[in-house]
């Protein structure tokens, strides 16, 4: 489990609070370098947006959906692997993913959350999506909960309280050790956070009965978001779109993307935060095999749905099939294929899954990969309906790259202030999987 | 009145833990930096209430959901698509996801009340606790109680001893 | 007993809304036939409707995005090789579908099926997500991907029945629900229960100078678009995705060679 000698309690301790308690001009360096991008690439492209209206990205009569909802779906699939991974190891009880869960899960969190604002992005009138709430209102009208957009609503939002609790939960422990080494403001802060937690057997007990629900809650949860997400497309009836297969496929790539995510953001952590002791060979090699599986089943998905467009014969979906395969986007259709279905084959061999360079690269052109994919979904379905006269072409326009780029920035931001406000590690999960101290020890 | 005891070593504190608790103190709380197992065996914790709480959250919130989506529909009929205003399918998958949501709200009600957390008091706690010691905490021992908990925590081999003045 | 009469509406209530279709019979089935042998594809419908329902001019650039707001447009389609080449016209406008695959995609109820068997659309409660021109299998839902605006005087021109909509909102065909409103309030100030056949017509079809286009209530077996739609040549498009549209079309003759 540790590749550089056992810490003892005390050091883990210092360890993954130095990171939260210690701050150098370099962090707040990259801090403003993601903030200022997240600004001009993001908000401020949105801004001018909002006032000149939707038309000022690329979508047009042939695709009503473009960039914004293909990106929607790629951070909603990145925040599937961490809450999903983190409890299904954690009702296994599998130890190697102590030091690994508590950035997943803020992962999760965080991409969640531009998922959201991608939403609002989306919108025509984002200044009424309070609309699409179930909230009283003096019209006595209520949301439509036939839609499947409905059934986003809800299911994100269930997601995204489930998944705060989730981490938050796990970190109450932690958020008692950050109190004992902080004076001050934050002292006084991190003692609300901490609930005044002390470490009595009872509250150890309590948490653990508490945690294990919420990651049974969490994992049939986490499955039915994504496939919610692909019914925004499967119910519809547009060729190319109405697969019975798209739950499972955009749930296995959901956690295949997200798990990509996870193999980067421990790359981050370990190389910048100096975790080495604490992330090490196990976990690259394990995240590896779990990536290893998904490339495949998500291959074999992939086939199948080709498959089955073409086997059923409708001359709608061989002409969408068509211009996916061969039209102007092919060649990002087949840059996803190699990415996705051929480039994680490599870790078949021991020597890429142990390198943590290799990997980093494996899993950045993993997510570039489904990146493209759900933009080809959205981009090549849409301009080929039923309609030939209204057959078209769809291109984002420079807001719409522009703010996908800012997206990333928006993350970045999002996690550089989770590093400083929670442990990125959890501190008595990794002690749980050193030796106890006992007098034989 | 609270005696505290700090160990340096899992065995010493449990054995500390066990020895009060078959003399008879029964309110000690254990502290340790990591879950124990044994800590709460001692104790005799077995399964915790949250789990009523999680069960009763999952039920009420399968029955909010179809309430709120079959009601909502039949407070302003609004037919759309040729479908029933009670589509049972889709509103199967409100009420899975409201399932799921008062489930963990529920879950997080339950751990509250069962912890007793968040704490509105000063309690006895050493921040060693979170660290890498042991301790052992007897509360509400007075006199000659107090000095029979102190001896038995000495005895199993404890670090240090500190008493503290609860506030009442 | 009051509380079992209560109880049996009720019941017999929830059985209804457990119903798929929910009305067993629209009040008012409006529909529309189009001759495909009479139609020449002149637009005069696209100009009317234009004029009729305050649809913006978008300009030449934005045209060209396809990015137009036309409720009714004449599809053209080619067929055969130059020189020996066939053009056919299909004016395509909303189908008003009763099984609409639009409506159900709607998360705030902005558009859905009233009692006359329209598929409305209520500009007001639009939030834009788009789902329901994306669900359309016929395209024919409009986004305002701006606000648009009129130069003086053509604001002067604007339909006071009619609103004008502002960016991120969907519009489409509405069957000219403003002139069906005004018949109806006819009917009732005349004290007639019905709407007389041929009292309601909409612009496009009032406009067509070919009389391809017939509108009416197909509820009364009496009316023009009822025995229109007995014509054999008569088909709906799109027929196999199940959306039993509420526009019959009429295919074009052709002479068999």
């Amino acid at each position: 489990m540790f590749d550089h000698g056992q810490p003892s309690y005390a050091e883990v301790n210092k360890d993954i609070l130095s990171v939260m308690l210690e701050t150098g001009p370099r962090y707040w360096m990259l801090l403003g370098t993601t903030m200022s991008v997240a600004v001009i690439f993001f908000f401020m492209p949105w801004f001018y947006q909002l006032i000149v209206g939707v038309g000022a990205a690329g979508m047009s009569r042939n695709a009503y959906w473009g960039t914004y909802l293909s990106n929607f779906i790629f951070w909603i699939g990145l925040s599937h692997s961490g809450t999903l991974l983190s409890a299904i190891l954690h009702i296994t009880n599998s130890p190697w993913r102590k030091s690994v869960y508590r950035s997943a899960e803020a992962m999760t969190l965080f991409s969640l959350m531009t998922a959201a604002l991608f939403v609002m992005v989306h919108l025509g009138r984002v200044w009424f999506v309070h609309w699409s709430f179930p909230i009283p209102n003096q019209m006595g009208l209520w949301p439509n909960f036939r839609s499947p957009l409905m059934f986003d609503v809800m299911a994100i939002t269930t997601y995204l309280t489930a998944s705060s609790i989730f981490i938050y939960m796990g970190s109450v422990p932690d958020f008692a050790a950050v109190r004992d080494a902080s004076t001050g403001t934050r002292r006084r802060l991190y003692t609300i956070f901490s609930f005044g937690w002390r470490g009595t057997a009872r509250e150890w007990h309590t948490l653990g009965w508490a945690y294990t629900f919420f990651a049974v809650f969490v994992i049939p949860l986490a499955v039915s978001v994504h496939s919610i997400v692909s019914w925004d497309f499967a119910l519809s009836i547009v060729p190319g779109l109405h697969h019975t297969i798209f739950a499972p496929y955009f749930v296995c790539g959901a956690i295949y993307s997200g798990t990509a995510g996870i193999v980067t953001v421990m790359y981050c952590l370990r190389k910048f935060l100096n975790f080495e002791r604490y992330i090490g060979q196990v976990h690259l090699d394990n995240l590896g095999k779990l990536l290893l599986a998904l490339s495949l089943i998500w291959s074999y998905i992939n086939m199948l749905e080709l498959f089955s467009s073409w086997y059923g014969g409708s001359s709608f979906e061989l002409e969408a099939l068509k211009f996916k395969l061969t039209g102007f986007y092919a060649p990002l259709y087949w840059e996803m294929i190699l990415f996705c279905a051929f480039v994680p084959l490599l870790m078949f061999f021991r020597k890429f899954r142990w390198s943590w360079n290799k990997m980093l690269l494996i899993s950045i052109l993993i997510n570039i990969g489904m990146l493209t994919e759900r933009f080809i979904i959205v981009a090549t379905s849409q301009p080929r309906k039923f309609l030939p006269n209204a057959f078209g072409f769809y291109f984002p326009s420079w807001i719409e790259i522009s703010i996908t780029i800012g997206s990333f920035a928006i993350f970045a931001t999002m996690f550089l202030i989770f590093i400083k406000w929670v442990p990125a590690i959890s501190i008595y999960e990794v002690k749980e999987t050193l030796k106890p101290l006992r007098r034989d020890a | 009145m609270a005696i505290m005891g700090t160990f340096a070593f899992e065995e010493d504190f449990l054995a500390a833990a066990e020895k009060l608790q078959s003399s008879g103190f029964d309110n000690i709380s254990l502290l340790s930096p990591v879950p124990l197992a044994e800590a709460q065996k001692v104790l005799g914790l077995g399964k915790s209430a949250v789990r009523r709480f999680s069960l009763a959250g999952a039920i009420i919130g399968a029955l909010a959901g179809f309430a709120l989506a079959a009601g909502t529909a039949l407070v302003f009929v609004l037919p759309t698509s040729g479908r029933a205003i009670i589509t049972i399918p889709p509103f199967l998958i409100i009420t899975y996801e409201m399932t799921i949501l008062f489930g963990v709200l529920f879950t997080l009600l339950g751990f509250h009340v069962v912890s007793d957390l968040p704490a509105w008091r000063d309690r006895p706690y050493l921040p060693a606790a979170n660290i890498d010691r042991f301790v052992v905490v007897v509360e509400g021992a007075a006199g000659e109680q107090a000095a029979r908990a102190e001896a038995i925590i000495r005895q199993a081999g404890a670090e240090e001893i500190h008493h503290v003045e609860e506030d009442q | 007993m009051k509380w079992g009469n209560d109880l049996s509406t009720f019941v017999e209530k929830f059985r209804q809304y457990l119903k798929p279709g929910y009305y067993d019979e629209f009040d008012y089935h409006w529909t529309m036939t189009i001759d495909l042998d009479r139609c020449t594809g002149c637009e005069a419908c696209v100009v009317a409707c234009q004029a009729e329902n305050n649809l913006p001019i978008v300009g030449e650039k934005r045209y060209a995005q396809n990015r137009e707001i036309k409720w009714i447009r004449i599809e053209r389609y080619w067929e055969g090789e130059y020189p020996d080449v066939k053009m056919g016209f299909i004016p395509m406008l909303c189908q008003h579908c009763d099984a609409a695959p639009c409506e159900i995609a709607c998360p705030v109820f902005a558009t859905y099926h009233n009692q006359d068997g329209l598929n409305t659309q209520i500009y007001n409660r639009c939030i834009g997500t788009r789902t329901c021109a994306v669900y359309c299998p016929y395209e024919v839902r409009y986004f305002n991907w701006f606000t648009y605006t009129w130069d003086e005087p053509l604001e002067q021109q604007l339909n006071p029945d009619v609103t004008v909509r502002e960016k991120g909102v969907m519009e489409k065909c509405t069957f000219c629900i403003q002139r069906i409103r005004l018949a109806k309030d006819n009917a009732k100030d005349d004290d007639r229960r019905r709407v007389r056949d041929g009292e309601v017509v909409p612009a496009c079809v009032q406009s067509c100078p070919t009389e391809a286009m017939a509108f009416g209530d197909s509820n009364d077996p009496e009316a023009k678009v009822s025995k229109m739609m007995k014509n054999p040549r008569g088909y709906t498009v799109l027929e196999e995705l199940n959306t039993t549209p509420s526009i019959v079309y009429l295919k074009k003759a052709h002479a068999e060679s």
